[in-house]
C-alpha cells in the first residue's frame, strides 16, 4: 500500500472554534453571495428529496407493522407465514433500494446545479 | 476448544492494531485515521463496529423470549443508516467537527453545549459498553464454565490495548476485518444449522407447537431471580431434592438448577411468550404490556432515530475523506447490515423449537451459541460452537473499541482537552471503569441496556443535529434546553421505570420504552425555546454551508 499523503483534518469551523479557545481569530473565508444563493437552492432541493425517502421509509417502519397485525399468521407462501417473511427478510432490500435511491438523487442535486437550474 | 475460538481473534485484532501504531502521530491521527478511507472500507469498518453483542447473540436471544416480533430490532438497526444517509451524513462530515461535541460547538458557537454534549456522549457510552463486556462473561461462562469475571477482564484488556496502541487508524481495519468476520461466523453457522437439523424440525419450526409441556426431564438453571407462574401441580428437582410446587406463583432464586419432570406444564412468565404459542408467533413485539403496536414503533423510533446520535458510529464519518464519501459509507452500510440481519431469524427460530427451555432460565442470549450443541453433540457441533463463540467475541471486541474511543475522546477531547498521551491513558482508565461496572452487572438484560442507548441517543443527540443541519433558527440554549429535556425524558424516565416497576400496561409501556414520547418532545422544545431566541448573525451561512460540496 503506498504511502497517502496526511492532511491537515480540521475544517474551518473547527480551527474557528480551536483558535477561539486560545484567543486567537480564525475565522473562515466566507462565502460569496453567488454561493450562499447556491446552497440555499441546494438545500432546498436536498429537502425535498429528503422528504420523499423518508416518507416511504416512514410507510416502511409504521405502516408495515399496522398490517402485520391484522394478517393473520396462517396466511402462508408454502410453509411459510407471509408476515413472518415481511418482518424478517423484506425490509432489508427495500430499506437498500430507499438507500440506493437517496444516494442517487442526491448526489445529482450537489453535482449538477448548474445544469438543473431550469427544470 | 473455546480458548482455540478466543485467541484468535484476540490476536489478529492486536496484530492488526499494532500495524497502525507505526502511522499514528497525532492527536487527530488517534481519532479519525486522518480521513484517508475510502467508503467501502469505512462502511465495512461502521458495520463491524456497530454489530454488537447486542445483534450477533441478543436479537436472536429476543425472539426466543418474546417471539417473532422481536425482528423489528433488526429492521429499526438498519433502518438507522437509511436516516443517517437521508439527514446528517454529508452535511454533518462538512463541519468538520471530531465529536458529536465538536459539531455542537462547531455549528452553534457554545462551549458549554460542547460540554454537555460530551457529558450525553458518557451516558451513552457507559449505557451501551456495560451491557457488552457483561454479555462477554456470559458467553464465556456458557461454553467454557470459567467464572464471569474472565471473560470480562479478557474482553477489557484486550480492547483497551488495541486503543492505547493504534487508536482509530488500528480500529479502521480492525473493524473491517471484524465484520468480514462476524458475517461468515453468522452465516455459515446459519446455513450449516438450517441443513444439520433435518425435515422434521425444519418443517416445525415453520409450525411451532406452543411449549406447553416438557417433552423430556429438563433441567433449568436460572439466570436471575425468576417468577414463574405454574398452572400444575409439579414435583421439581431443586439441586437434586424433590419439591412440590402448587399452582400459584413461584420464585426460582437465581443461579438455583431446577429438574421439569417429562410431561410436566411449563410455568409461564410474566412478560415473555410462551415459545410457539400465537403470541409468540405474532410479527408484533410484545412485552406483556398488552400494546403491541406502541410497542414496535418505540423499538423503530428509539433504533431508527437513535443509530444517527450514536457517538461511536458518528464519530466513524469522520474518517471519510468528504461529506460526498460519508454519504456513500452510509449507504453501502445500509446493504452490508442487512445481509448480516437477514440470517438473525434462521436462530430465532431454530432456538424457539430447539431451546425453549432459555424461556425459563433467562439465558435467552446464550441461544445462538447454544444452538450447535443441540443439533449436534460430537466434533461438528463443537466446532460451530467455537466459530459462533469467536463471532460474539469479536462483536464485543469491535463495539467496545469504537465505544472506548468515543468515550475517551469525550473526555480528554472535549471535557479536558489534551495530548495524544493523556487521550491513550484516557481510553485505558475508561476500560477499568468499565471492567468494574460490568463486574457486578450479571443481572442485567443485555439487549433491554442497550436498547435505551439508543432510545438516549435518538433523544439528545437526534434533534440537535437534524435541526441544526437542516434548519438555521437554532440556538445554543435551543439546543441546550432539547437535549436537556430528551435526557430527562428518556434516561431519566427509564430509571423512574426500574425504580417505581408499575404493573404491566400503558404506564409500564411508556416509562420502559419512553423514545415515543421523549423524541418528539425533545424536538419540539428545541424548536421552541430556539424560536424565542435570534440566531447569531452567521447561522445562515454556517447552516448552508454545509449543503455546499466542498469540492466545488
Amino acid at each position: 500500500m503506498s504511502r497517502q499523503r496526511r492532511v491537515a483534518v480540521t475544517s474551518p469551523q473547527t480551527r474557528v472554534a480551536l483558535a477561539a479557545r486560545r484567543g486567537v481569530s480564525a475565522v473562515p473565508r466566507s462565502l460569496t453571495g453567488d454561493e450562499l444563493r447556491a446552497a440555499a437552492r441546494i438545500r432546498r432541493r436536498q429537502l425535498r428529496i429528503a422528504a420523499s425517502t423518508l416518507a416511504a421509509a416512514a410507510l416502511l417502519l409504521v405502516g408495515l407493522p399496522v398490517l402485520l397485525g391484522v394478517v393473520p399468521v396462517d396466511v402462508r407462501l408454502g410453509p411459510v407465514p407471509v408476515v413472518w417473511i415481511a418482518v424478517a427478510l423484506l425490509p432489508y432490500p427495500v430499506l437498500a433500494g430507499l438507500a440506493h435511491w437517496q444516494l442517487l438523487r442526491a448526489e445529482r442535486t450537489e453535482g449538477g446545479t448548474e445544469r438543473d437550474r431550469g427544470r | 476448544m473455546i480458548a482455540f475460538a478466543v485467541v484468535p481473534v484476540v490476536l489478529a485484532t492486536l496484530l492488526i492494531g499494532a500495524r497502525g501504531v507505526a502511522a499514528l502521530r497525532s492527536t487527530s491521527d488517534f481519532l479519525v485515521a486522518s480521513r484517508r478511507v475510502s467508503p467501502t472500507l469505512n462502511a465495512a469498518a461502521v458495520a463491524g463496529e456497530y454489530l454488537s453483542a447486542a445483534s450477533f447473540l441478543g436479537t436472536a436471544g429476543l425472539v426466543v423470549k418474546n417471539g417473532v416480533g422481536a425482528l423489528w430490532y433488526p429492521v429499526g438497526f438498519t433502518a438507522g443508516y437509511l436516516l443517517m444517509l437521508v439527514l446528517v451524513a454529508a452535511p454533518m462530515r462538512r463541519t468538520g467537527a471530531l465529536t458529536v461535541p465538536d459539531f455542537a460547538e462547531a455549528r452553534l458557537g457554545s462551549a458549554g453545549l460542547r460540554r454537555f454534549s460530551a457529558v450525553v456522549v458518557l451516558v451513552i457510552a457507559g449505557l451501551y459498553l456495560v451491557p457488552q463486556f457483561t454479555a462477554a462473561g456470559q458467553v464465556l461462562t456458557l461454553v467454557s464454565g470459567t467464572p464471569h469475571w474472565v471473560g470480562i477482564v479478557v474482553a477489557g484488556a484486550a480492547v483497551s490495548v488495541t486503543l492505547a496502541l493504534g487508536g482509530m487508524r488500528a480500529a479502521t481495519y480492525v473493524q473491517a476485518f471484524q465484520f468480514v468476520l462476524k458475517l461468515l461466523l453468522f452465516i455459515v453457522p446459519a446455513i450449516w444449522l438450517v441443513v444439520a437439523v433435518g425435515a422434521g424440525t425444519r418443517a416445525e419450526a415453520l409450525r411451532p407447537a406452543e411449549y406447553t409441556a416438557f417433552p423430556r426431564a429438563t433441567e433449568v438453571t436460572f439466570r436471575l431471580d425468576t417468577r414463574l407462574q405454574v398452572r400444575e401441580p409439579v414435583t421439581v428437582l431443586a439441586g437434586g431434592v424433590p419439591v412440590r410446587l402448587d399452582p400459584g406463583e413461584h420464585v426460582a432464586p437465581g443461579e438455583a438448577t431446577w429438574v421439569f419432570p417429562e410431561g410436566a406444564a411449563v410455568p409461564e412468565i410474566a412478560g415473555a411468550a410462551l415459545p410457539g404459542s400465537d403470541t409468540w408467533q405474532h410479527p408484533l413485539l410484545d412485552g406483556g404490556n398488552g400494546h403491541p403496536l406502541l410497542a414496535t414503533w418505540s423499538i423503530l423510533v428509539a433504533t431508527a432515530l437513535g443509530t444517527m446520535g450514536l457517538p461511536h458510529v458518528i464519530v466513524r464519518f469522520h474518517t471519510s475523506p468528504d461529506g460526498r464519501a460519508a454519504r456513500r459509507t452510509a449507504a453501502i452500510t445500509v446493504g452490508l447490515l442487512g445481509s448480516f440481519y437477514v440470517f438473525t431469524v434462521v436462530y430465532g427460530l431454530l432456538g424457539g423449537v430447539l431451546l425453549p427451555e432459555l424461556y425459563l432460565s433467562g439465558a435467552t442470549d446464550t441461544a445462538v451459541v447454544a444452538l450447535p450443541g443441540r443439533v449436534d453433540g460430537g466434533t461438528t457441533g463443537a466446532v460451530f460452537t467455537a466459530l459462533l463463540t469467536a463471532g460474539a467475541f469479536a462483536a464485543f471486541l469491535a463495539t467496545s473499541l469504537g465505544l472506548l474511543l468515543a468515550l475517551a475522546g469525550a473526555l480528554a477531547h472535549d471535557l479536558l482537552p489534551g495530548s495524544l498521551r493523556r487521550l491513550r491513558l484516557t481510553a485505558l482508565l475508561a476500560a477499568g471503569v468499565i471492567v468494574l461496572f460490568a463486574l457486578p452487572a450479571v443481572r442485567i438484560d443485555v439487549g433491554a441496556v442497550v436498547t435505551s442507548a439508543f432510545a438516549v441517543a435518538a433523544s439528545t443527540f437526534c434533534p440537535m443535529l437534524v435541526l441544526g443541519i437542516w434548519w438555521r433558527g437554532l440556538t445554543a440554549r435551543g439546543a441546550f434546553v432539547g437535549m436537556a429535556v430528551g435526557l430527562a425524558s428518556s434516561a431519566g424516565v427509564m430509571a423512574l421505570g426500574l425504580l417505581a416497576r408499575p404493573d404491566p400496561g400503558l404506564v409500564a409501556l411508556l416509562l420502559g420504552q419512553p423514545a415515543l414520547f421523549s423524541v418528539p418532545l425533545a424536538f419540539l422544545t428545541m424548536i421552541a425555546v430556539s424560536r424565542r431566541d435570534r440566531p447569531p448573525a452567521g447561522a445562515e451561512a454556517a447552516m448552508l454551508r454545509l449543503h455546499l460540496d466542498e469540492r466545488t
